[in-house]
């Protein structure tokens, strides 16, 4: 059985590097007129599929998931320049994203309730 | 991470663009204006941006992680005249006509002023909506729970 505290924690890692895109796309978007300007990215895959061979390797060892996905995303600078409506979908892209995940959260708070009140009543 | 932080830089571009936007109706409303109070010609004006911090100190801070507060933000660096030769236009009955009857008038295109303020309308409606989606998810994240 996983812990439903590290799947949580896995779960805020996620959505913290989901409010990083946001004020990432925002930068963009704001400085979409600057001469010069190069536009910024989040990179975070090579570590999320790092982090994600970890866990399927120990699948039932506590905590691998929660300490292994703990790096947060890096922002690197691209060669090109901001494109207008490329940034605002990936921006709507990535705020869904964020809701999602605080549904999932929700969810695992909810089964954390659940257990709290010994299955009656959630 | 702190989404709060995200507001600045919206508002950061909003408020570049409004500047851009004052220039570019500063340049068409004197678009006629033949001499300006003081004797001298009208310059159409233009606003230089610049971001702080730089791209490059950007890839230095990203070693130890980036939070909003160190993301670029724009800044209007100044304004400044060009330089274009004025239009001549003849009109002998003009009080400011030269001794040939031509009048002098500011090198303001009415087709790029009007591009000018297309693209600034575009980038000021992105920033708003970048604000509003930062809003919503902070919203949401207060509201995170309320079901339970």
């Amino acid at each position: 059985m996983f812990e439903t505290a590290s799947t949580s924690e896995v779960l805020a890692r996620a959505i913290d590097l989901c409010a990083l895109r946001q004020a990432v796309y925002s930068a963009n978007i704001a400085n979409v007129n600057v001469d010069g300007y190069r536009r910024l990215e989040v990179q975070f895959d090579a570590q999320a599929s790092q982090a994600a061979m970890t866990a399927s390797q120990s699948l039932f060892n506590r905590g691998a998931v929660s300490n292994s996905a703990s790096q947060s995303g890096v922002v690197v600078a691209t060669n090109s320049t901001v494109k207008l409506d490329e940034e605002m979908a990936a921006m709507a892209k990535n705020a869904l994203r964020y809701q999602s995940l605080l549904g999932a959260y929700e969810q695992s708070m909810g089964l954390l309730k659940m257990a709290v009140h010994e299955g009656r009543g959630a | 991470m702190n989404l709060f932080s995200v507001f600045d830089i919206s508002s950061a571009g909003m408020s570049v663009e409004q500047s851009k936007l004052a220039v570019a109706a500063s340049n068409i409303a004197n678009s006629r204006t033949s001499k300006m109070a003081d004797g001298t010609m009208f310059k159409p004006l233009s606003v230089s941006v610049r971001s702080t911090p730089s791209t490059y100190q950007l890839i230095a801070a990203s070693i130890n992680g980036v939070d909003a507060n160190t993301l670029p933000r724009p800044q209007v660096a100044g304004i400044v005249a060009s330089n274009a030769p004025p239009h001549l236009v003849y009109d002998p009955g003009h009080p400011d006509a030269d001794a040939r009857g031509f009048v002098s008038l500011p090198a303001v295109d009415p087709v790029s002023s009007m591009l000018e303020l297309m693209n600034i309308s575009r980038s000021y409606e992105a920033n708003i909506r970048a604000f509003d989606i930062t809003r919503n998810l902070i919203q949401r994240t207060i509201d995170m729970g309320k079901a339970l």
